[in-house]
């Protein structure tokens, strides 16, 4: 029944045994946590530059409108503002997330497609001037009729939000594999229901923020709050008519990123840059927290039909899907996130036959983006809901039911392939769903009363995966350089971003690791784009996974400029030594050794000197298999994939409809091999809290019109410390051949499963089925309420 | 935020004077912690502000079995939370104020800051309309006294002439037999409530039979509401979980709550119910001991 | 006269201030612009998240939702005036090696709050610091960690450390 396959796997070069690990797979202190929590890190709306102007934009009060005319001079003529600009400034430039998908301008044009989307901005002295200044700008509109959901935008006649693009479709796919009809016709039984969404914040509290200036006519340095700073390095390069050697993008620390905005270029990081130029001077923009609840990219609301036949003993036989989702105003990457709610959906389970239909709609709402957990979240809710249903139809136990579909763990050296063709290593749902019942006592817990006094308990089980390492079309390499200074001090130089996941940390830890000397001795180089090597970005969960393994080859590269000279020097070849506690030593006699610090001023004093400059690439998976083709569904999405089984407690106010996750939580976690594993306890429980929990109990924007009802974190609630339940993380070590020293991505997995462990934990509590979320107490009273008349008849 | 010219008031004189002297055109910032917020939105725009929070003649607690409980204005909701004598006396407001936003809010906002607010979801007022509480006001050259459930007017406006200021929550002895108790809908701890119900039962004697009721609501009209009518269906009557029931209802009933973001006007009404219920057994409970 | 600069004394993290600001400045943007201490952050600005928190005359308060002014005479204490000549406060040394910081933003708010709690109360239970750390959103961590580390660093403190 699996589909299993004996291919040869390209042999992981086996660095270390696990029990020489000196670093890795032990509590790694992170290498940034000092520098934050005196308060010396400097974000982006920290950093100042002398003569500094400040900017502010001048935004649409109309969702849907074309813009006639904007006039300047009043603004202009304001005591203190120092530049003005309008779309018009950009010389007709658009940019997108890919090529094919240019239909953003940096402020707007001829039209405005959500409320508040930019059209003009200031630079002034200060940052009343600035508003009081956008307050003179003065533009005509005329307001056209728009489209508020996918529903309105799908209707015959209705207003496009892009006149190129009929029917407001922003991007679709359809995919088939096996044949969904007759396994339908086959199964036991065949359920279809429909899930939905919500419409999210990112949830970060650092608001978007930047600081551009031009140090002469052709050379400009940005300093911005992004999470992947090589997007606004390609873009700008472009916007501004300038070679890629001449965009000096610089790293602050980064308030956390979470897949939008900070990965995404927004008005200010253009405007920026035009009003310094137009200024002469720096200028920075931060944006107010309203700002970023009402006009930064948001997670799409989607709106999912699943249909899925199963045997007699649960065993999936198919899934159909139908995926409907509000992609906003601009294309953004809406493609990559619906493409997601797909890909992953023949994990974790073993799906013989599937087929979905996805529609992604243009709106006049802010645009929709990538998010933790990103498209795979939606369907592996709905998925995962699905299941629970069908286990209480056929009389089977929520946990058995999942074991019995579970995909088993490959054995070395081989390879489980889906229908689409992803491809797995390892795969350790099985070994999770198990400790995480285990571990949260879920024979005994089956049998006990749910309902004390007017609190109702349950425990749900949600299951999930997540790409890790994600391989994208275009670039994807990712490099890494390793200094060795001549007193022995290693720079690790990359262009990878920690935005707050401990990659910065854990990518220290492989090279130190592999260098055999101490991570004190490992000093970081964030991103600078005149110095730093290109990178993806942090996205995709794939940080760890490919800058680590550049991070090792580059350590590697400069361990073997070393280990020449030693080798040398003792009349051996460099393979005859290594380096393991700061000292070179011949492997067959160890007593002959020389220490790091004498042996690295050797390479670099004696004649002629050397200058030790250790370089690596990650490569890895990029040619193994082949990458994911976005109209079939066929290819990997990841270099490999995490797994996670999660078990929540709630409690529910039967009379309030409030429900609370309690304290017994538990989430088992194959990540491959923890490399920090406090790092990925904390990843986990963050994960599966904010934006999972999140989702399922608290987070919504409510709409009307376009006009966003609660941009406030008083009216958008995100989780916070007395709710948030004290979880227990197992981990489960599979030891997947493609990451570095085995790893996987840690995290975004949880994201998945939290909301279905929740809703399933409301329904084991009291018997309804929340299917849209969030579940708030309204939605839930009102569902208890509907159960109870039910049952009277 | 726009400009505005500032003064700091040492005294109660020095404010009523600068009041007196700028009317409409000044608003006294004692916390800040909603008058910032409001004019941060642009919704307030005074010329002059007055800033009384360092009048520390305010900022004080007393108690006696005579007069009762006297609370000035400028004390800090910190203060009521962590007060030993309003733990003993009048348990239920550090109770409230446990649950009234978050730390850092309660230490600088102030009591009299929260009810010149004049919202329909704030804790304060109806946990102070189920005590009986009143309010004294004062200008330049007069004082006077306002029951605590006529002060809110209408949403966001209160019984206050432009150059009046609120200087002291009164709040009457209570008797023996007497059980008080408040409780909000919270999604999350510390939320602006949904509904919130404040019950307060005197009965005449351990077992007796009601002798007054007192209930006061928050999220079920656009002003703190009493419940009279509710406490019409309690007094003279013995209280059980039956003839709770009948006074949730019928306070429902003649509430009339807003509907938002947070809950409709509906599902209000249907955790007024609950919440009446739920609190008035509290209250009972307490009561009965006396 | 409208927007007509005041003086403000105030001291901060031990040190004496005069200065004149204008009487809207809030608190938070006169301790990052005029005094360059950028350790507290600016989130919401609407009294809800809390990263901006500091504490004055020994309470956390929530320093975008004060006027500059009010704190004329009073004492305030940033993240910055935690650490004493390099040496980490317990509080932030728990933090550290607890493993309760991602990527930063809700730390020195956090941290204050943390030790205005502990200053009042050396030996708070869950449920309290739970309550305290309530004023103070973060988006990545799930707060375990933040609240284990307060109760670590409670525990050293008790032992003497940080006085």
């Amino acid at each position: 029944m699996t589909a299993r396959k004996k291919k040869e796997v390209s042999k992981p070069t086996v660095l270390l045994r696990e029990e020489e690990y000196s670093i890795i797979g032990k509590p790694i202190p992170r290498v940034d946590a000092r520098a934050k929590v005196t308060g010396e890190a400097k974000y982006a709306a920290d950093i100042e530059v002398a003569d500094m102007l400040w900017g502010a934009i001048k935004r649409s009060p109309y969702p849907h409108a074309r813009i006639l005319n904007i006039d300047t001079s009043k603004a202009e003529r304001l005591p203190g503002v120092k530049a003005v600009i309008t779309g018009k400034d950009f010389g007709g430039f658009k940019w997108g997330w890919s090529r094919e998908t240019r239909d953003e301008e940096p402020l707007a044009v001829s039209k405005v497609r959500y409320l508040y989307e930019g059209v003009a901005a200031v630079a002034a002295i200060d940052e009343d001037i600035a508003e009081e200044a956008c307050e003179l700008i003065e533009v005509e509109y005329e307001p056209l009729a728009g489209v508020f959901d996918p529903f309105e935008a799908m209707k015959e006649g209705a207003p496009l939000v892009h006149e190129d693009r009929p029917g407001n479709i922003c991007v679709e796919y359809h995919w088939n594999f096996g044949d969904v009809e007759k396994a339908f016709s086959e199964s036991y039984l065949v359920r279809e229901d429909t899930f939905q969404t919500p419409r999210m914040a990112k949830g970060y509290l650092e608001p978007p923020a930047v600081v551009a200036y031009w140090t002469d006519s052709s050379h400009l340095t940005v300093i911005p709050a992004k999470g992947s700073p090589y997007f606004p390095y390609r873009i700008l390069a472009n916007c501004f008519n300038l070679p890629l050697s001449n965009v000096r993008i610089i790293q602050p620390f980064i308030g956390a990123d979470f897949g939008g905005t900070k990965n995404d270029m927004v008005a200010c990081d253009f405007a920026a840059p035009m009003l310094a130029r137009k200024a002469g001077k720096p200028v920075k923009i931060v944006y107010t927290m309203f700002d970023e609840l009402t006009t930064c990219l948001r997670r799409h609301p989607m709106w999912i039909t699943i249909k899925t036949g199963v045997t007699k003993d649960g065993i999936i036989k198919a899934i159909q899907t139908k995926v409907i989702s509000d992609g906003g105003a601009y294309t953004r990457m809406s493609p990559l996130s619906n493409f997601l709610t797909g890909i992953c959906m023949t994990l974790p389970y073993h799906l013989p036959n599937f087929k979905t239909d996805v529609y992604c709609y243009f709106t006049n709402n802010p645009s929709s983006a990538a998010m933790r957990g990103h498209g795979i979240y939606h369907t592996r809710f709905a998925g995962d809901v699905q299941l629970d249903m069908i286990a209480e139809e056929l009389g089977i136990d929520p946990v058995e039911i999942r074991l019995r579909n579970a995909i088993k763990n490959p054995k070395p050296g081989e390879i489980y392939e889906t229908i689409n063709k992803l491809t797995l290593a390892t795969c350790g749902i099985e070994e999770c769903i198990e400790k995480a019942a285990e571990a949260i006592n879920w024979k005994e817990n089956k049998a006990r009363q749910r309902v004390k006094g007017n609190k109702a308990y349950g425990i749900g089980f949600g299951c999930g995966t997540y790409l890790s390492g994600t391989k994208l079309s275009g670039h994807n390499a990712c490099a890494a350089l390793v200094r060795i200074c001549e007193d022995g001090s290693v720079n690790y130089i990359t262009g990878a971003t920690d935005v707050g996941q401990g990659s910065d940390t854990v990518t220290c830890a492989l090279v130190a690791e592999v260098l055999g000397i101490g991570l004190e001795d490992i000093d970081i180089k964030r991103v600078d784009t005149v110095h730093t090597p290109v990178d993806p970005g942090t996205y995709g969960s794939r940080v760890t996974v490919l800058a680590g393994e550049a991070a090792i080859n580059a350590a590697l590269d400069a361990k073997r400029q070393l280990l020449e000279v030693a080798a040398r020097e003792f009349g051996v070849k460099p393979e005859d030594m290594d380096i393991k506690n700061k000292k070179a030593f011949v492997k067959s006699n160890p007593e002959m050794s020389i220490p790091w610090q004498r042996l690295v001023r050797m390479a670099c004093y004696t004649t002629p000197g050397m200058v030790i400059i250790g370089r690596g690439q990650s490569s890895r998976g990029i040619t193994t298999y082949g990458l994911a083709d976005f109209t079939t569904g066929i290819g990997n999405i990841g270099t490999n994939y995490s797994f996670t089984a999660h078990a929540q407690e709630v409690e529910v106010d039967i009379e309030t409809g409030v429900v609370r996750c309690t304290d017994n939580s538990v989430i088992a976690h194959d990540c491959g091999f923890p490399l920090n594993p406090p790092a990925v306890d904390t990843q986990v429980v963050g994960g599966a809290y904010h934006p999972g929990v999140g989702a399922a109990l608290y987070c919504e924007f409510k709409m009307d019109k376009g006009l966003t009802l609660n941009p406030n974190l008083v009216d958008y609630k995100l989780p916070r410390a007395y709710e948030a339940p004290m979880t227990r993380v197992i981990h489960v070590i599979t030891k997947d051949p493609f990451g570095p020293f085995g790893a996987k991505e840690a995290s975004e997995g949880s994201t998945c499963t939290a909301p279905p462990a929740v809703i399933n934990a409301i329904h084991d509590a009291t018997g309804v089925w929340i299917k849209e979320l969030p579940a708030k107490p309204e939605k839930v009273y009102w569902a208890l309420k509907e159960k109870m008349e039910r049952e009277k008849k | 935020m726009k400009d505005f010219d500032y003064f700091s008031a040492r005294t109660v004189e020095e404010a009523l004077g600068l009041l007196s002297k700028y009317r409409e055109e000044a608003k006294i910032i004692a916390g800040g912690q909603s008058l910032l917020v409001l004019m941060r939105q642009g919704l307030l725009s005074p010329e002059y502000v007055i800033d009384i929070k360092g009048i520390s003649d305010l900022d004080y607690i007393r108690y006696d079995d005579v007069d009762g409980l006297r609370i000035g204005a400028l004390t800090t909701h910190r203060s009521i939370e962590r007060s030993e004598l309003i733990k003993e006396h009048y348990r239920v407001l550090s109770e409230m104020e446990r649950n009234l936003a978050t730390i850092q809010t309660r230490n600088w906002g102030t009591v009299g800051g929260n009810l010149c607010y004049g919202h329909h979801s704030g804790d304060l007022a109806p946990v102070l309309i189920s005590l009986n509480a009143k309010l004294k006001v004062a200008r330049l050259g007069g004082e006077r006294v306002i029951d605590i459930e006529a002060f809110t007017k209408d949403l966001l406006e209160v019984d206050l002439e432009p150059d009046e200021m609120l200087l002291e929550i009164q709040v009457p002895p209570l008797k023996p037999y007497t059980g008080i108790a408040y409780e909000k809908l919270m999604v999350m701890q510390g939320d602006i409530g949904i509904v919130g119900a404040s019950v307060l039962l005197r009965l005449n004697s351990s077992d007796g039979v009601c002798e007054e009721a007192r209930i006061g609501l928050s999220g079920a009209s656009t002003v703190p509401f009493r419940a009279l009518e509710a406490e019409g269906v309690l007094v003279g009557r013995r209280i059980d979980d039956s003839v709770l029931r009948e006074a949730a209802e019928v306070a429902s009933e003649k509430a009339d709550p807003p509907s938002d973001v947070h809950g409709s006007s509906v599902y209000r009404r249907e955790m007024i119910k609950v919440f009446v219920r739920r609190v008035g057994k509290v209250a009972l409970e307490r009561a009965r001991q006396g | 006269m409208k927007g007509e600069l005041k003086d403000l004394k105030l001291v901060v993290n031990g040190k004496p201030y005069e200065l004149k600001v204008k009487p809207k400045a809030l608190l938070v943007d006169v301790l990052r612009k005029d005094l360059k201490l950028t350790g507290t952050k600016r989130g919401c600005l609407e009294s809800t998240c809390g990263v901006c928190s500091v504490i004055v005359d020994g309470m956390a308060v929530r320093s975008c939702s004060i006027l500059a002014l009010q704190v004329n005479g009073r004492e305030v204490t940033t993240i910055e005036g935690l650490s004493e000549g390099g040496k980490l406060h317990p509080i932030q040394e728990a933090f550290v090696n607890h493993g309760a910081i991602e990527c930063g933003f809700c730390i020195p708010g956090r941290v204050m709050v943390a030790k205005a709690l502990l200053d009042e109360n050396p030996n708070p239970t869950r449920e309290e610091v739970r309550l305290a750390m309530q004023g103070v959103l973060c988006a990545d961590s799930g707060y375990v960690k933040q609240i284990e580390a307060v109760e670590i660093a409670a525990e050293k403190m008790r032992g003497g450390e940080g006085r």
